[in-house]
């Protein structure tokens, strides 16, 4: 390894991002990507379009109602129409749920009698659904404890729950995707950038001058990796700032735990690209290839859609073969959870990721000739 | 030991053989050339001397002996590789001296005063020095390849191979390159390995290697190799009497060749002559080319196209500056110039893919003006760009059909159409075959083929000869010449082979956007009484001071 001779060489691929504009997209795409997803995916459900029909029309089913009406998961609408007409309008999309209150409810409940409220939901989005269902029984649960707590004594068959959300305290959906974002930018944005300096060479005709000249595969490698790995550590300041500044996502853990993790990170990243550099000649199959490659488990198995806990199967093994998961465990660690380093699962996932960086560039060196093929 | 010594290399690329059991030897100072039709293994011998790919067999260079590239890496401080290709190993946003500074470091060379002067004397030589400042990308095909070169000399190799360095570019420079070449072997004493398709210039080295279907067939000083075909050689005309009596015989460039004792005239042979006898030993038999009358039938003008002052800027820079050309039916018109003098800007305009600064132009007698003129304009045009506009993906045939559906022709007609041509070019054999399998002469052919499918009444074909093989090329001219007398097409070409501006009834040549002259062969000839080639007459122009 001559310095100089690297020293050199990313100075010309330094020279060369800037002259053909491709540093603009080394910044634009993480930032893109974090912007459109950020504000795009919405899990949770605000103003649900509902309908109440009241047939007790006494304190408890008053009170209950008012409950509706004044949060703002629902638009809530208390109506005369017939039980049949109301699940009708759920049928034409107009309304997304209808709670039915049953006659003689408060009486009922007075006397510690079993009551049942109707509630329907239209389910042809069934996550949404099902949130709305959880929505719509924490609304029910909440009143029932109130009333129980006005009418002492009654409060026999009544339950007391408690269903505080650990870690993302607020239910803020930034909270839950952004993090999650961060492990897929770094995934996606480093690997292009990596493929594309090295198969331009290629493509271009270029690769003949590390080919025929006494330049070493160390020393190539690290004039390539080297540029891409500076311009992308920019990208995890930029990427922090966005999601605590931008997005309001609490940050609780340790910064430098969460930067050294990315660090690492971006290097799995530019060893995919160098890796898919090796197998191709062109720029664009290049492009196409590790986007396939990084973008779907990074979205997938990252956690964002559904936690990795849950899953069973080849899902569970597949999880656990992408870097993405390991990384994102740290992230949420550090901007939600704040357990650090102390928390031994953390731990061993860095130790994890500086193995799986290692295994990688090993390969990307072993594999990349200095020959035709 | 000689200086370099390969012995018995076999290079495969895919299965497929590139060269079979070479071997060579080399003293410091000399120049080799390289020469054989494109596939004839030129290009693998210089990857596996390079050591860019793997071979079997053994090569030493300066008593180091490799059989791998990995074994090779030793010698690669003292060995520059140019590959095939203009600019291929240029970076289009470097400016010429960041290629320098770039080169000097990636060869750890010290700037000390000797590099700072050795610098700038191959700066001087390639006539790059006022340009440093200017990005390659932005250089002309011919400063783009003197670039390479010296890019590739900086680091003094004593192991010099460049592969097709003088393919696509212009007379002028090709002998500025030479001119390098030649200082600085004779200065170094460096080895230098080189292939072309000019045979002039393999004529100038001190030793020709003839390379055929991945073998080395015939070897020796130029002369030496002439002098084997002197015996095959006549004066043009004896074919046509020939191939009535079926026997083998071609002709190209004033000269024909036939194995048989004619009673004829013998002409001086050249180089090119070595492709001919050689496809007549191994009895290399070229497909007939017979051209028909095209299906529909039209009144061709004397004038097809005209063009008057026409003009095309580029920010401040004049790439065609009021140039006025006529192309008249059943004429070849060559359109002759300098990397970078404007003609393929022209070329563009006249195609209507470039809007005209100022100027004008008619077809058929019409005047070209709005944008429904210039689509008719297409539907009477046929054009065959540099690189060959073809699809890698897909057959010949394919490629053809494709062509024909663009220019609306009814699948019946383009069936008949394409077959047709596939007989009467010569490429019925090669129809289920994708380009990237297919020769450049056959390739060639077909583009030509895919250009008259809507029987076009002008052609234009920007280099279509370029690296094409001699054979090829003769084959070519031939077809040009057919297709013009029973068509009564008109047709401009651009070539960069001076020879081949013989065949031309006409000659427009240009210079830095301007047009210098426009008449014929003959004519330009009487105008230059002592000029003995065409190159000559071309340099005249170039030379001096207009």
């Amino acid at each position: 390894m001559r310095l100089s001779v690297i020293r050199a060489y990313m100075r010309k691929e330094f020279t060369e991002l800037f002259r053909t504009k491709l540093i603009v997209m080394v910044y634009l795409l993480p930032f893109m990507i974090m912007l459109l997803f950020g504000y795009g995916i919405r899990l949770e459900v605000t103003h649900a379009r509902t309908l109440i029909i009241d047939n007790d029309k006494s304190h408890l089913s008053r009170m209950l109602t008012e409950k509706f009406e004044h949060s703002k998961y629902f638009n809530a609408k208390e109506t005369q129409m017939s039980e049949a007409e109301a699940l009708h309008r759920i049928k034409q999309a107009k309304e997304d749920a209808v709670v039915i209150i049953p006659a003689s409810f408060e009486k009922r409940i007075l006397h510690g009698l079993k009551s049942e409220i109707g509630i329907f939901v239209d389910g042809a989005f069934p996550n949404r659904a099902m949130t709305i269902e959880s929505y719509i029984e924490g609304v029910v649960l909440n009143a029932a404890q109130e009333a129980g707590a006005l009418k002492k004594g009654a409060s026999g068959g009544l339950i007391v729950i408690n269903n505080r959300n650990l870690f993302n305290q607020a239910m803020r959906d930034a909270d839950a995707i952004v993090p999650g974002l961060i492990g897929l930018v770094l995934l996606v944005a480093p690997a292009i950038l990596a493929a594309l300096l090295i198969v331009k060479e290629k493509e271009r005709g270029t690769i003949f001058n590390f080919y025929a000249s006494s330049l070493g595969r160390g020393e190539f490698l690290a004039a390539k990796l080297i540029p891409a790995f500076l311009l992308h550590s920019l990208n995890i300041f930029i990427l922090f700032l966005m999601a605590t500044k931008l997005f309001d996502v609490p940050f609780r853990g340790s910064f430098v735990l969460f930067w050294g993790a990315a660090e690492v990170y971006i290097l799995i990243s530019l060893s995919i690209g160098m890796l898919i550099s090796v197998i191709t000649n062109r720029q664009i199959v290049a492009v196409v290839l590790t986007v396939i490659i990084t973008i779907i488990p990074g979205f997938l198995y990252s956690g964002i859609l559904m936690p990795i806990s849950s899953m069973v199967g080849e899902s569970y093994v597949e999880a656990h073969l992408f870097p993405v998961m390991y990384f994102n465990h740290i992230v949420y660690d550090c901007f939600l959870g704040g357990m650090g380093l102390s928390s031994a699962k953390t731990a061993a996932y860095l130790g994890i990721l500086v193995v799986y960086a290692l295994i990688l560039l090993g390969l990307g060196t072993l594999f990349l000739k200095k020959e035709l093929k | 030991m000689a200086a370099l010594e390969v012995r018995n290399v076999t290079v495969t690329y895919r299965g497929r053989t590139g060269i079979k059991n070479a071997s060579l030897e080399a003293e410091s100072g000399e120049i080799i050339g390289f020469i054989g039709a494109d596939g004839a293994g030129k290009s693998s011998l210089m990857h596996a001397i390079a050591g860019v790919h793997r071979f079997d067999g053994e090569i030493s260079v300066f008593g180091e002996v490799y059989h791998t590239p990995k074994e090779a890496e030793k010698i690669k401080p003292h060995t520059g590789l140019m590959p095939q290709g203009i600019g291929l190993v240029l970076y289009e946003t470097l400016t010429v001296s960041e290629h320098l500074d770039f080169f000097a470091d990636i060869h750890s060379l010290h700037r000390d005063a000797a590099f700072k002067a050795y610098r700038d004397k191959l700066l001087h030589m390639a006539g790059l020095a006022p340009f440093t400042g200017r990005q390659a990308g932005k250089l002309s095909g011919g400063m783009m390849q003197k670039l390479s070169l010296i890019c590739t000399l900086l680091h003094r190799p004593r192991l010099l191979i460049l592969d097709e360095p003088t393919t696509g570019v212009d007379p002028l420079s090709r002998l500025e390159l030479w001119e390098i070449l030649d200082n600085i072997r004779k200065a170094e004493g460096t080895i230098v390995l080189v292939s072309t398709a000019y045979m002039q210039e393999a004529a100038k080295m001190d030793r020709v290697l003839l390379f055929d279907e991945g073998e080395i067939i015939a070897r020796g000083t130029a002369s030496a190799l002439i002098e084997s075909v002197r015996p095959y050689t006549y004066e043009e005309g004896i074919c046509d009497k020939r191939s009535s009596t079926g026997k083998a015989c071609f002709s190209f460039d004033k000269r024909s060749y036939t194995l048989e004792n004619v009673d004829a005239a013998h002409a001086e042979p050249t180089l090119e002559a070595l492709f001919f006898v050689n496809a007549l030993q191994k009895k290399r038999t070229l497909p007939t080319i017979e051209i028909e009358a095209r299906e529909h039938a039209i009144e061709m003008p004397p004038i097809v196209m005209e063009a008057r002052g026409l003009t095309k800027r580029f920010g401040d820079f004049v790439a065609d500056d009021h140039i006025d050309m006529q192309l008249r039916s059943g004429e070849i018109v060559g359109l002759l110039g300098a990397n970078g003098a404007g003609k393929t800007t022209f070329i563009k305009m006249l195609l209507g893919l470039y809007p005209i600064d100022e100027g004008e132009l008619s077809l058929l007698g019409k005047s070209i003006r709005s944008s429904e003129d210039r689509q008719a304009l297409k539907a009477q045009i046929g054009y065959v760009s540099q690189h060959f506009a073809l699809y890698n993906d897909m057959t010949v045939r394919e490629n053809l059909l494709y062509f024909a559906n663009m220019h609306r022709i009814a699948v019946p007609t383009a069936l008949k159409r394409i077959e047709r041509y596939a007989r009467e070019l010569g490429f019925a054999d090669y129809m289920e075959y994708t380009p990237g399998e297919l020769p450049l002469g056959i390739n060639q052919r077909f583009s030509v083929a895919a250009a008259l499918l809507h029987e076009p009444v002008v052609l234009f074909l920007d280099e279509p000869t370029s690296g094409v093989d001699t054979i090829a090329r003769a084959q070519f001219w031939e077809m040009l010449h057919r297709l013009k007398t029973s068509w009564g097409i008109s047709i401009l070409i651009t070539t960069h082979y001076m020879s081949e501006a013989e065949y031309c009834d006409r000659v427009v040549l240009l210079r830095q956007g301007r047009k210098v002259a426009d008449d014929t062969v003959e004519a330009l000839y009487r105008k230059h009484p002592d000029a003995k080639t065409f190159e000559d007459i071309f340099l005249n122009y170039y030379r001096s001071d207009a």
